[in-house]
C-alpha cells in the first residue's frame, strides 16, 4: 500500500490551485485526505500531482449572515461539530455531523472533500440536498440537486474545484430537526439515512417540511411529500431507484429508508413541540 | 502425575499488574517491523488475479530493469531450491510452495516476489512483472467442490476431498432407533478469522561466516524453526529464530511458514537482509490467514423430557486451495464433541474439501467455536420442539458435578466441572427473560441467548495421529529454564514467541509461587531458538497449563537444589529443613539465607555436596498431562483440561432495520484456578468481541461468478469496534483441574467459543414470535429484515 509516484504541491490561494488544476487534467485536489489517501495507497487513483488546499487562507471559515450560512471547503468536520453558531443556525448539519465517520476521521475530514467525493452514503451531501444548499466552486455555484449526479460523480467541471457550501437561512419561530441512519457498524457508510427539518413560521402559516433520503439511493434525494404521513413518505420513495450491495439489497434499503424517514420526522416533530 | 500445589497461594490468583502492560501501553513493544538492519531489502508479492490458471510465462525483465530492483523470484525458481511446505493431512500429492508453481489456485495467490531497495519501489516494480495466464475452471463453494466433475484444485490428488473420516462412537443407530423424537438441521459458519492489527512480518539475514539464517518473525507457530530448516534444506541448527520479537496479535493465524521460507531463501540468495511486511490487501487475500468455513448437518435423537441421547454430525469444511494444518481443525473438536452434555453416542463425519479460495489457517479454538455453534443450535431446537425452557433443557442434559472425571464417547475424559453450579450462579444475576419481555412491549424485537460450552485446553497433538495415521506425534511438550546469577537474581526463560497472552506474567507468578519470592524480582526472557529447549508455542489454550507447569517444575527442582546445598552445609537431612522465601531454616534455629546459598553455589565449591555441579539452574520439559498415547479404536484423549463458559445475553433490534444491539452480556466462566485475574478477564472480553464479529459482521466473502474476494480490506471486512462491543458482566466459578500444578485450566479462547452461538440464539429468540429463524452466520441486518418481510430469496 504505497502510492504510485506523484508530485505533491501546496496551494497558497484558490487561484493558484485553480491554475494548477486547469493546467493538468491528471491532477487531484487533496483536502482532509480521508478518502483520497486510502485510494492513493491502494493505487486506485494515480494522479500526476496532488494539490493540497489545506494552506489556503480563508477556506476554513464558517460565516453566518442573515440570509446564509457559508462553510469553506476546508472546514473540518470537527469544526462543524464544535461550532455553537452552527448549532444555532444550522442544527440539522450539527446533528448529522456526528454520524460522519469517527472522531479521528472528523478531525481530518472536510466539508468540501465530502461534497466533492459525492459518496451516496455521505451525511453532509444529504443535509445539503435536504436544506437546498448550493455547492460553491471555482466555476459556478450549483444547487445541490444539480450537483450530485451519480455515486462518486458530480457536475463539477473539469479543472474546477469545490470551494464551499452555502445554506439558505430560513426564518423560523420554531424549528425541529431529525437525523437517523443505519449502518453495519456505528460510523460506517449508511445503508440508508434520513434527514428532516420542520420549520414553523412566526405567522402560524403552514409548516415547512423538508425530508431527505441518503445512503439508499445513488444520490441523496429531497422527497416530494404530499403530507407528513407514512403513506406519503412511502409514496415518495416508491419511484426511487434503490442501491444494492452484498450487505443490503434494494428491498431492505427501501424499507429502512421509510423507517428512518419516519424516525427523523418524528424526532423533528418532537423538537418542534418541545 | 503432577503433584498439585494447594491454596492458599501467595501470588497465584491475586490481582497484580500485568507486567507486559507497561511495555505495550507506553509504546515499548519491539515488533518484527521495528527491526532495521543495514542493507535491508524489501519485498512485494505479485498476486494472481485469477482463481485458477496455468502460469504460461513470467517476464520480469521490465521490473528488473528498474534501478534499485534486486530480484524477482518466481515459484519455479524457489521450488528448485527448497522442499515443499508440510501438509497436515495425508495428502502427498497436494504440493505447496510459498509461491505458485506452474498453476495458481486462488485469486490473490503469490506468484512471484519482487525485492527492491524500498517497499514503494518493489510495488512500482511488481506492476511491471508480466504474467501470462491460461485460465482454468474453478470452484469456490465447498459442497460444489465435492460434486463429481467439479474442477480439481490439485488434479494429481484425484479429488477435492482432502480428508474424509467417519467416526462411530457408541451405539448411535440403537439410540436413534429407540428415541421417540428426532430432529435434523443445517447450520453454516462463514469464513472469518482473528485478523490481528499487525499483519505478518518477517526479516531474515544470512550470516555467511557462520552459515546461520537469522529470522525475526511475527509468529505463533509450533516447530517453526524446524519447518524453515527442512524446507530450505538446512540443518536444524542453521536456523536461528529470535523469539524476543513481540507479536502484534495472532490467536492462531500467525503461522508464516511460507513467508519465512521465502524471505529466508531470498536473504541467503542475495546476501542481504530481506524484510517482508504484508500490507492489509496482501494479508487478507494471499496471507493464508482465513479461518474455518463450515456447513454442519446435524441429527439429534432425544426424548420427551428433552434429553439428547445421540447425535450424528457431518462437518464439511471448505479449507481452500492447500491442505496445511487446516484439516486438523475438524479433529480438535472431537475432544469436546458432546459439549457439556451427557450425549451417549455420536457419529461424526469430518470432511475437509479443497476449493479455489485462500487456504485456511488455524483460528482461536481450532475449530471448536463453529462446532459449539452447531451443537448449541440443536439444544435450542430441542427446547423449541418440546416447548421447554432452554435453560431447563440444558440443566437436564448437563453432565453432573459428581460424574467427573467423565468419559465422553469419543475417548476424552473431562477432568472436572460443575456446569449446573455456574448456570445457576449466572442466571441469578438478572432475569433477562423479563427484560426481554419489557423490550418487546416497547415494540422492539428482543431475544435471550444462551450458550454453554467447553474450552478444551492444554493443547496436545492427539488430533494429528487420529486424523492422519502416518503422523505419530503424541508429544507436545513445553519448557522453562531458570537460572540464578551470582548476585542472586532469578531469570526464567520461555522458549517461544508471545503474542499478547502475558506469558511473562504467567512465568513470573508461577516461579514466584514456588520460590516464595515476589514476581517483580523474576526476569523472564525469550532466547533465540538455538538457545532454547523444546516448545510447541502458545496454541490450543495451553500455556497456563503447559508453560505454567514447566515453570513450576523447574522452580521445584531449583528449590530442591537449594535444600540439598543447605542440608550438606548444615550437616542435616533435607527433610529436617524448611524453605521460606528463599532462605532455608533448620529445626535448631540455624539458617542459610538466599544470598549465602547463592554464594556457596557460585563461589564456594568446597561447601557444595560432593559431585554437585556449581551454579544454580534448573529446567523442565513438561509433557502434556494425559498426553502421549496413540489413538485406539478411533478414540483418543484430546486435551487434558476442560474450562466451561455459560453465556446469557439479551439482544434487541428494530423490526425493520434489524441491527442487533447487545443490551446485556453476562458470562459465567470457570477456568479452574485463575493465575492472573486481569489476563483471564482480558482474554474473555477479547474473545467475546471476536465472537460478535463472527456472529454479526465478519466474512471473507467471495464473488462466486468471478472467484474474486470481495472483502479484502477493512472497508469490507468489518471488525466490531468499541461501539459494537457491550460491557460484559463476568461471573466466576472455580472448579479446579486435578491434572495441573495449580488446578488451572486454559482461558486463551474463552468468550469466543460460545458468543457466536449465544448471539445467534438471542436473534432467533427475537425472531421466533414472527415465525422465522436463521441458521447461518454472519447474521446481517438485511438478511434478518428480509426474512421477517418474507422476501429473503
Amino acid at each position: 500500500m504505497k502510492p504510485a509516484p506523484f508530485e505533491y504541491i501546496r496551494a497558497e490561494t484558490v487561484l493558484q490551485a485553480q491554475e494548477w488544476l486547469a493546467a493538468d487534467p491528471e491532477a487531484r485536489v487533496i483536502a482532509g485526505g480521508q478518502t483520497l489517501m486510502p485510494m492513493l495507497a491502494m493505487r486506485l487513483v494515480r494522479p500526476t500531482r496532488v494539490i493540497d488546499i489545506a494552506g489556503i487562507a480563508g477556506l476554513d471559515e464558517i460565516a453566518v449572515t442573515a440570509d446564509h450560512v457559508t462553510l469553506g471547503a476546508m472546514v473540518r468536520q470537527v469544526a462543524v461539530e464544535r461550532s455553537a453558531a452552527l448549532a444555532q443556525a444550522l442544527p440539522l448539519l450539527s446533528k448529522a455531523i456526528r454520524f460522519v465517520g469517527h472522531p479521528p476521521t472528523r478531525r481530518r475530514g472536510t466539508i468540501g472533500g465530502s461534497v466533492a467525493n459525492a459518496d451516496p452514503a455521505a451525511e453532509i451531501a444529504l443535509v445539503a440536498m435536504t436544506l437546498g444548499a448550493e455547492v460553491l466552486t471555482t466555476a459556478d455555484a450549483f444547487a445541490a440537486r444539480d450537483f450530485f449526479l451519480a455515486p462518486m460523480t458530480t457536475a463539477l467541471p473539469a479543472g474546477a474545484m469545490v470551494t464551499g457550501l452555502r445554506f439558505p437561512r430560513v426564518a423560523a419561530a420554531r424549528r425541529g430537526t431529525g437525523f437517523a441512519e443505519v449502518a453495519m457498524r456505528q460510523g460506517d457508510y449508511a445503508m440508508a439515512a434520513a434527514a428532516c427539518e420542520l420549520v414553523l413560521g412566526a405567522g402560524g402559516e403552514v409548516p415547512s417540511l423538508r425530508l431527505g433520503i441518503g445512503g439508499a439511493t445513488p444520490v441523496p434525494v429531497l422527497l416530494d411529500l404530499a403530507a407528513p404521513t407514512r403513506d406519503a413518505v412511502a409514496a415518495a420513495l416508491a419511484p426511487l431507484e434503490m442501491m444494492h450491495d452484498p450487505n443490503a439489497g434494494a428491498g431492505y434499503r427501501r424499507r429502512a429508508a421509510l423507517a428512518l424517514a419516519m424516525q427523523a420526522l418524528d424526532e423533528a416533530q418532537r423538537e418542534v413541540m418541545a | 502425575m503432577t503433584v498439585q500445589l494447594q491454596p492458599p497461594f501467595r501470588y497465584v490468583g491475586k490481582k497484580r499488574r500485568v507486567r507486559e502492560d507497561r511495555r505495550f501501553v507506553a509504546g515499548g513493544g519491539h515488533y518484527a517491523a521495528d527491526l532495521v538492519l543495514a542493507g535491508m531489502l524489501h519485498c512485494a508479492p505479485v498476486q494472481s488475479e485469477h482463481p485458477a490458471a496455468r502460469i504460461v510465462a513470467i517476464d520480469a525483465s521490465a521490473a528488473l530493469a528498474l534501478p534499485g530492483v534486486h530480484a524477482v523470484l518466481t515459484g519455479a525458481q524457489l521450488a528448485a531450491a527448497s522442499e515443499p511446505l508440510m501438509n497436515g493431512a495425508n495428502t502427498p500429492l497436494v504440493v505447496r510452495y510459498p509461491l505458485a508453481v506452474g498453476q495458481v489456485r486462488y485469486a490473490g495467490e503469490w506468484v512471484a516476489m519482487v525485492v527492491a531497495e524500498t517497499r514503494a519501489l518493489a510495488e512500482d516494480a511488481r506492476e511491471l512483472v508480466q504474467v501470462e495466464y491460461e485460465q482454468l475452471p474453478f470452484v469456490t463453494d465447498g459442497e460444489a467442490a465435492m460434486v463429481e466433475g467439479a474442477p480439481l484444485v490439485h488434479p494429481p490428488h484425484g479429488s477435492n476431498v482432502l480428508l474424509d473420516r467417519h467416526f462411530f462412537w457408541g451405539p448411535v443407530e440403537e439410540r436413534f432407533a429407540a428415541a421417540p423424537r428426532k430432529l435434523a438441521y443445517r447450520v453454516r459458519w462463514a469464513r472469518s478469522s482473528t485478523v490481528p492489527l499487525e499483519t505478518f512480518a518477517v526479516t531474515a539475514q544470512w550470516d555467511a561466516s557462520q552459515d546461520v539464517l537469522d529470522v525475526w518473525a511475527s509468529i505463533q507457530m509450533p516447530k517453526f524453526p524446524d519447518q524453515i530448516a527442512r524446507s530450505l534444506r538446512l540443518p536444524g541448527n542453521a536456523v536461528r529464530v529470535h523469539y524476543d520479537v513481540d507479536v502484534g496479535g495472532s490467536y492462531g493465524v500467525k503461522r508464516g511458514i511460507k513467508h519465512a521460507v521465502l524471505v529466508g531463501h531470498l536473504a541467503r540468495a542475495l546476501g542481504r537482509p530481506v524484510r517482508l511486511v504484508e500490507d492489509r490487501l496482501e494479508n487478507m487475500t494471499g496471507g493464508d490467514m482465513q479461518g474455518p468455513e463450515r456447513v454442519f448437518d446435524v441429527e439429534l435423537a432425544y426424548d420427551d423430557d428433552g434429553r439428547v441421547h445421540a447425535m450424528k454430525m457431518r462437518a464439511l469444511d471448505n479449507v481452500g486451495a492447500y491442505a496445511g494444518r487446516s484439516p486438523f481443525q475438524l479433529g480438535k473438536p472431537i475432544g469436546a464433541i458432546v459439549g457439556p452434555y451427557a450425549i451417549e453416542a455420536v457419529e461424526y463425519h469430518a470432511l475437509a474439501v479443497a476449493s479455489n479460495k485462500t487456504p485456511q489457517e488455524a483460528v482461536r479454538g481450532f475449530g471448536q467455536a463453529p462446532t459449539n455453534y452447531a451443537l448449541e443450535t440443536g439444544i435450542d431446537k430441542v427446547a423449541a420442539a418440546l416447548g421447554l425452557d432452554r435453560l431447563e433443557v440444558r440443566r437436564r442434559n448437563f453432565i453432573r458435578a459428581e460424574q467427573f472425571p467423565y468419559l465422553i464417547p469419543s475417548g476424552t475424559t473431562y477432568d472436572s466441572g460443575n456446569y449446573h453450579g455456574l448456570l445457576e450462579k449466572t442466571v441469578a444475576v438478572a432475569d433477562l427473560f423479563a427484560e426481554r419481555d419489557a423490550l418487546r412491549a416497547q415494540g422492539l424485537l428482543a431475544g435471550v441467548g444462551i450458550a454453554s460450552c467447553l474450552e478444551p485446553s492444554g493443547g496436545n497433538s492427539s488430533f494429528e495421529p487420529l486424523l492422519n495415521p502416518m503422523n505419530r506425534t503424541t508429544t507436545w511438550m513445553e519448557s522453562c529454564r531458570i537460572h540464578v546469577d551470582a548476585l542472586g537474581g532469578i531469570t526464567a526463560a520461555m522458549h517461544t514467541t508471545t503474542s499478547g497472552q502475558a506469558h511473562e506474567t504467567l512465568v513470573s507468578v508461577a516461579v514466584a509461587e514456588v520460590m516464595e519470592i515476589p514476581p517483580e524480582r523474576i526476569r523472564v526472557i525469550r532466547p533465540d531458538s538455538l538457545a532454547s529447549l523444546p516448545s510447541n508455542s502458545p496454541v490450543g489454550s495451553r500455556m497456563a497449563i503447559m508453560l505454567g507447569g514447566a515453570a513450576v517444575r523447574a522452580a521445584q527442582k531449583l528449590r530442591a537444589q537449594l535444600l540439598a546445598i543447605a542440608a550438606h552445609d548444615l550437616g542435616v537431612s533435607p527433610l529436617e529443613l524448611r524453605y521460606s522465601e528463599g532462605d532455608v531454616h533448620a529445626a535448631d534455629g540455624r539458617k542459610l539465607t538466599w544470598q549465602e546459598l547463592v554464594v556457596i553455589a557460585h563461589r564456594e565449591y568446597f561447601r557444595l555436596p560432593p559431585g554437585v555441579e556449581p551454579g544454580l539452574s534448573a529446567s523442565s520439559i513438561y509433557m502434556v498431562p494425559t498426553g502421549g498415547e496413540l489413538p485406539k479404536d478411533d478414540k483418543v484423549q484430546m486435551y487434558p483440561c476442560h474450562s466451561f463458559e455459560f453465556h446469557y445475553i439479551l439482544v434487541a433490534m428494530d423490526r425493520v432495520l434489524c441491527r442487533p444491539q447487545i443490551r446485556r452480556y453476562i458470562i459465567g466462566h470457570d477456568c479452574g484456578q485463575v493465575i492472573s485475574p486481569d489476563v483471564v478477564k482480558g482474554m474473555t472480553l477479547g474473545g467475546i468481541a471476536h465472537g460478535i464479529g463472527a456472529a454479526l459482521l465478519e466474512e471473507f466473502s467471495i464473488d462466486a461468478q468471478t472467484g474474486q474476494p470481495t472483502a479484502a480490506s477493512f472497508m469490507d471486512y468489518l471488525l466490531p469496534s468499541a461501539h459494537e462491543v457491550p460491557p460484559v458482566e463476568i461471573v466466576h466459578q472455580t472448579t479446579r483441574s486435578p491434572l495441573t500444578v495449580f488446578g488451572q485450566k486454559g482461558s486463551g479462547e474463552s468468550g469466543y467459543l460460545g458468543s457466536p452461538a449465544a448471539i445467534a440464539g438471542a436473534i432467533n429468540d427475537a425472531l421466533a414470535p414472527h415465525g422465522v429463524r436463521v441458521d447461518q452466520l454472519p447474521m446481517r441486518p438485511a438478511l434478518l429484515s428480509d426474512l421477517l418481510e418474507g422476501t429473503h430469496a
